[in-house]
């Protein structure tokens, strides 16, 4: 670990912060859920395995400007740093996006349980990207029908 | 563990090129229960007395009618010409009568805490300062920062160059920490509730704290840094833990001068060399030596000695829910290996031969209608 001394683990610090902290968003609707604002949270919940900003190895996928996917990921060897403790790669467009969130997540052995959940939130963030379609119109049935078909007839 | 250093930042937020090693008071275990007890007792040790009026509510020579007036028994207001005659008085439920009570100025206001006690809780708050997640988890805006503790040269301060709060601003963004000022700037709201009319009447988070050591950098920054939003000062010699850990939350942002972070060894000593100016104090010690549970686990000490998992690849698990064949084709084929074929030639969906059954044998009625 490179952070100041090995009595400082990860287990501890989500222990110290689990009831509190700055990015926890309590509501008493749904049961009392938890979410987190960490932009480093995959799913937004405040739990042990997404707090992104308590873990050693994070990842955070966000979308960027014209249609990109970024994908922030903590680096190990600078938790003291934080200036240069997230890199941050931004995909754009394309299918590869979800291919490259998984090879970084599990093929480098980075966080592989995280893989799924990443490859969700990256084809969920594309999927908003998508130019809407407009509603095709309604199609008039029964008296609307007759009616529209009769005034059609007559002009 | 060898102690890691840490870089001293120089003019304009490049390295200066100098580092110091850890001061051993960032190894102090990091105790949120410890923390929070103690700066509950300091929090209340700037209270001011206070006290209803002792006469409130006492003055009228109220007496009970006694029984018989088919009134409750409760003093009332002797007299007559006003309506306050025959009104119940001084009972806490009645109207003008006094408070539950009343409070005196001589509550218990402020609270002992030992000195060991403090002493553990300002290093521990200390530790937690060089811990990045809690510093993230207070709220600090530290995304620029370059380094955790972030120490900048006292050479930037000599020569009052931080008296003046535009210039102590302009090196506090140099390295990364006028996002945390801005912050506080911006969080400036009207307090909820009656809090406005007694003197508090805005809310704001904290900022920055600027630790420095007066003997070196002089009192000249604490000038430039008081009309900073959010943003503290304190002497190196004089740690307050209202300010280290404010609200009792640990991971406080804090910007040390490089003359102040030199005397942190001085101050709080290690944990076998006394502190030179605590008389009779040893920094306190971890219990465990390695307090990543994960690290443990996967250690080879522990891996060498566990015994190997039981059981093969594949293991009949006991006490599993009980499935339904009808609906789960696996359990059906164990129960009925005929299953398979039965489906195969769909058998269930072959209709009954059309017409009437043949007649049943003579020989068989015969058997069967046998006495």
């Amino acid at each position: 670990m490179a952070t100041v001394s090995n009595q400082i683990s990860s287990d501890l610090i989500w222990e110290i912060v689990r009831n509190n902290n700055a990015y926890v968003v309590s509501r008493r609707t749904g049961g009392g859920v938890r979410f987190s604002r960490d932009p480093l949270n995959l799913k937004n919940l405040h739990t042990r395995k997404y707090a992104g900003f308590v873990n050693e190895k994070a990842l955070g996928v966000a979308a960027a400007e014209n249609g990109g996917v970024k994908i922030l990921s903590k680096k190990t060897s600078s938790s003291q740093k934080p200036a240069s403790n997230v890199t941050s790669t931004t995909y754009h467009g394309g299918k590869s996006a979800p291919q490259a969130v998984a090879n970084q997540t599990a093929k480098n052995s980075y966080r592989p349980d995280l893989r799924e959940v990443a490859v969700q939130r990256v084809s969920a963030i594309r999927r908003s990207q998508r130019p809407v379609k407009p509603e095709p119109e309604q199609k008039l049935r029964g008296n609307k029908a007759k009616k529209a078909a009769a005034a059609s007839e007559e002009s | 563990m060898s102690r890691p250093t840490v870089t001293i930042i120089g003019k304009d937020g490049a390295p200066s090129g100098a580092s110091h090693l850890m001061p051993t008071v960032f190894t102090s275990p990091i105790r949120p229960d410890i923390v929070q007890q103690v700066h509950t007792g300091m929090a209340k040790n700037k209270r001011q007395p206070y006290a209803v009026s002792e006469k409130a509510g006492h003055q009228t020579s109220a007496e009970s009618w006694g029984t018989g007036r088919a009134v409750a028994r409760i003093p009332r207001v002797s007299g007559g010409g006003t309506h306050r005659a025959g009104q119940a008085a001084f009972g806490n439920m009645c109207r003008s009568g006094r408070m539950f009570a009343p409070t005196k100025i001589w509550r218990k206001w402020h609270i002992k805490i030992n000195q060991g006690q403090k002493r553990f809780a300002t290093a521990s708050a200390l530790a937690a300062s060089a811990v990045t997640p809690l510093l993230l988890a207070r709220g600090h805006q530290i995304s620029s920062v370059p380094e955790v503790p972030l120490v900048i040269d006292s050479s930037i301060f000599e020569g009052a160059a931080a008296a003046k709060t535009a210039a102590a601003f302009k090196i506090l963004t140099s390295v990364g920490a006028g996002a945390d000022v801005l912050k506080a700037k911006k969080s400036k709201k009207l307090r909820a509730g009656k809090g406005k009319m007694r003197g508090r009447r805005h809310t704001q988070r904290r900022g920055p704290l600027v630790i420095y050591d007066s003997a070196v950098d002089g009192k000249e920054l604490v000038k430039g840094f008081r009309n900073m939003p959010g943003c503290e000062t304190c002497d190196v010699y004089a740690l307050n833990l209202l300010q280290l850990a404010p609200g009792g939350h640990l991971g406080r942002f804090i910007v040390w001068t490089s003359a102040a972070f030199k005397a942190l060894d001085n101050i709080y000593g290690t944990t076998t060399k006394p502190s030179e100016l605590k008389k009779d104090f040893l920094l306190p010690s971890n219990l465990v030596s390695n307090a990543d549970l994960t690290r443990l686990i996967n250690s080879s000490e522990i891996q060498s000695v566990l015994r190997a998992p039981k059981g093969g690849a594949v293991t009949k698990r006991a006490h599993v829910q009980k499935k339904n064949p009808l609906r789960n084709k696996q359990v059906m084929l164990r129960l009925n290996p005929y299953h398979a074929t039965f489906v195969k030639e769909k058998l269930g969906e072959q209709k009954a031969p059309e017409g009437k059954p043949p007649a049943t044998a003579a020989l068989f009625k015969e058997v069967v209608n046998q006495d």
